[in-house]
């Protein structure tokens, strides 16, 4: 009996334990390089996570070449790096613990607004159960089950940023054809108007007999 | 023998679980580094600022503080405000070192939360603050659950997969409806497109015939025709 509540007691502080490699979803304009912080409690963690560029405001889409994305390990090496992309998901082996630092560089001037989550997911491992016998393999067990569920969770915000991004786009879409057609009726209604004054001032009286 | 052994790791986990439970809360000293909070550089002039789209009625729960291992006797202050999609102040602290706040929102739509350096601090080097940003199920209070529930252990872990499970199938049902309503908007650009581009034409017909009808009847009022 009191083993039981001893090893339940122990199995509850390490899953809180283990449940605070957790992330939430932001977004932040980038002008020409952010940074992210994001500390690894464990080597062989994995980090994964995913960004999508939001707010793309540029007239001509082939113009921007997309944002470089970089994650630096606390060592100082690059662990993964994506060049001119509008968005992407990312998954690497933690090399080490420490703070991760995940960067966005903008190489263009106009702002850009880049929808970022991060998740760093710890799997209790052989060594941790030899370690300590109060363990359970259900732990292990668990922890998969919640890894697989944050990972659904995951991809769920990746949809959502990239659904936001499109209704974006749509929305601008909707704007420029309002715009420029009733622009367009505008500009042909008054250039057609310009052209007959134009023909009347050819044929007036005081013009008249000098030109034509 | 077991019971020996049992006694021994009773003691053990009545030790070690208050020390778990407390480097876990105490979020604020540098002991035990939070791994759910992301660390960002506040730069000297300027403000940052982070922003999320939410939808209506989800509970926000944030805490930001910040972290200077360079001196901690003499920890620079910064200033923060949250702002609805409205432009309606939620939350707005100066001169703090740390804080937090806490919302259902009222609105779907984009949440702003800034920070920036106070006046006294302008010119030093930029400083870092940790921010703790949970929404919706990941801001729920699950020790109060087990309280009032009577549940530990495993069975609190099971539930807490539970209500990942029912916040995964709410955002499918929240995603799905976008999607809809998105549909909806690229149908009617995709009619308006056609619709404005036969117009265009028509338009451009009859401003020629608009035309040369006026310029007819110019001519022959000139009797030059």
């Amino acid at each position: 009996m009191e083993k039981r509540w001893g090893k339940m007691w122990t199995l509850m502080g390490l899953l809180l334990l283990n449940w605070v490699s957790n992330a939430s979803s932001l977004s932040v304009t980038v002008n020409d390089v952010e940074c992210v912080y994001e500390y690894v409690l464990y080597e062989g963690d994995t980090v994964s996570g995913n960004y999508v560029v939001v707010d793309h405001d540029i007239f001509w889409s082939s113009d921007h070449p997309g944002i470089d994305f970089t994650v630096t390990s606390p060592g100082g090496n690059i662990v993964h790096n994506l060049k001119g992309t509008s968005g992407d998901k990312f998954e690497f082996k933690a090399p080490r613990n420490g703070m991760y630092k995940f960067c966005f560089h903008n190489p263009y001037s106009t702002p850009e607004t880049v929808s970022f989550y991060i998740h760093v997911g710890h799997i209790p491992t052989e060594h941790d159960l030899a370690k300590d016998e109060h363990l359970d393999p259900i732990n292990v067990k668990i922890a998969e089950l919640r890894e697989a569920l944050e990972s659904v969770t995951a991809e769920q915000k990746y949809l959502k940023a990239r659904d936001a991004r499109h209704r974006h786009t749509n929305e601008s879409t909707r704007k420029r054809v309002i715009g420029y057609t009733v622009g367009e009726y505008i500009l042909l209604a008054l250039v057609s108007a310009l052209q007959v004054i134009y023909i009347r001032r050819l044929f007036s009286k005081s013009v008249a007999y000098n030109r034509v | 023998m077991s019971k020996g052994m049992s006694f021994f790791s009773r003691d053990r986990a009545a030790l070690l679980l208050p020390i778990i439970l407390v480097l876990c809360l105490t979020s604020r000293s540098n002991i035990l580094p939070v791994a759910d909070a992301i660390w960002l550089t506040i730069p000297s002039s300027g403000t940052k600022c982070v922003s999320e789209e939410i939808q209506n009625n989800v509970v926000v729960l944030a805490e930001y503080y910040v972290i200077d291992e360079n001196n901690p006797d003499h920890i620079p202050t910064i200033s923060a405000r949250v702002t609805s999609p409205f432009g309606n102040n939620l939350h707005h602290n100066e001169n703090a070192t740390n804080g937090q706040f806490a919302f259902t929102t009222g609105e779907s739509g984009n949440y702003l939360a800034c920070f920036w350096k106070d006046g006294s601090h302008q010119q030093e080097a930029e400083l870092t603050l940790g921010l703790d940003w949970k929404i919706g199920i990941a801001a729920k209070d699950w020790e109060s659950v087990a309280k009032k529930e009577k549940i530990e252990g495993v069975e609190l872990v099971l539930r807490r997969l539970q209500g990942t499970v029912e916040a995964i199938h709410g955002n499918l049902n929240y995603l799905k409806d976008r999607e809809a309503e998105m549909r909806e908007v690229s149908e009617r650009t995709n009619a308006r497109v056609a619709w404005f581009s036969i117009m265009s034409l028509g338009v451009c017909i009859t401003v020629s015939v608009v035309q040369l009808w006026y310029l007819k009847r110019y001519f022959l009022k000139k009797k030059l025709i």
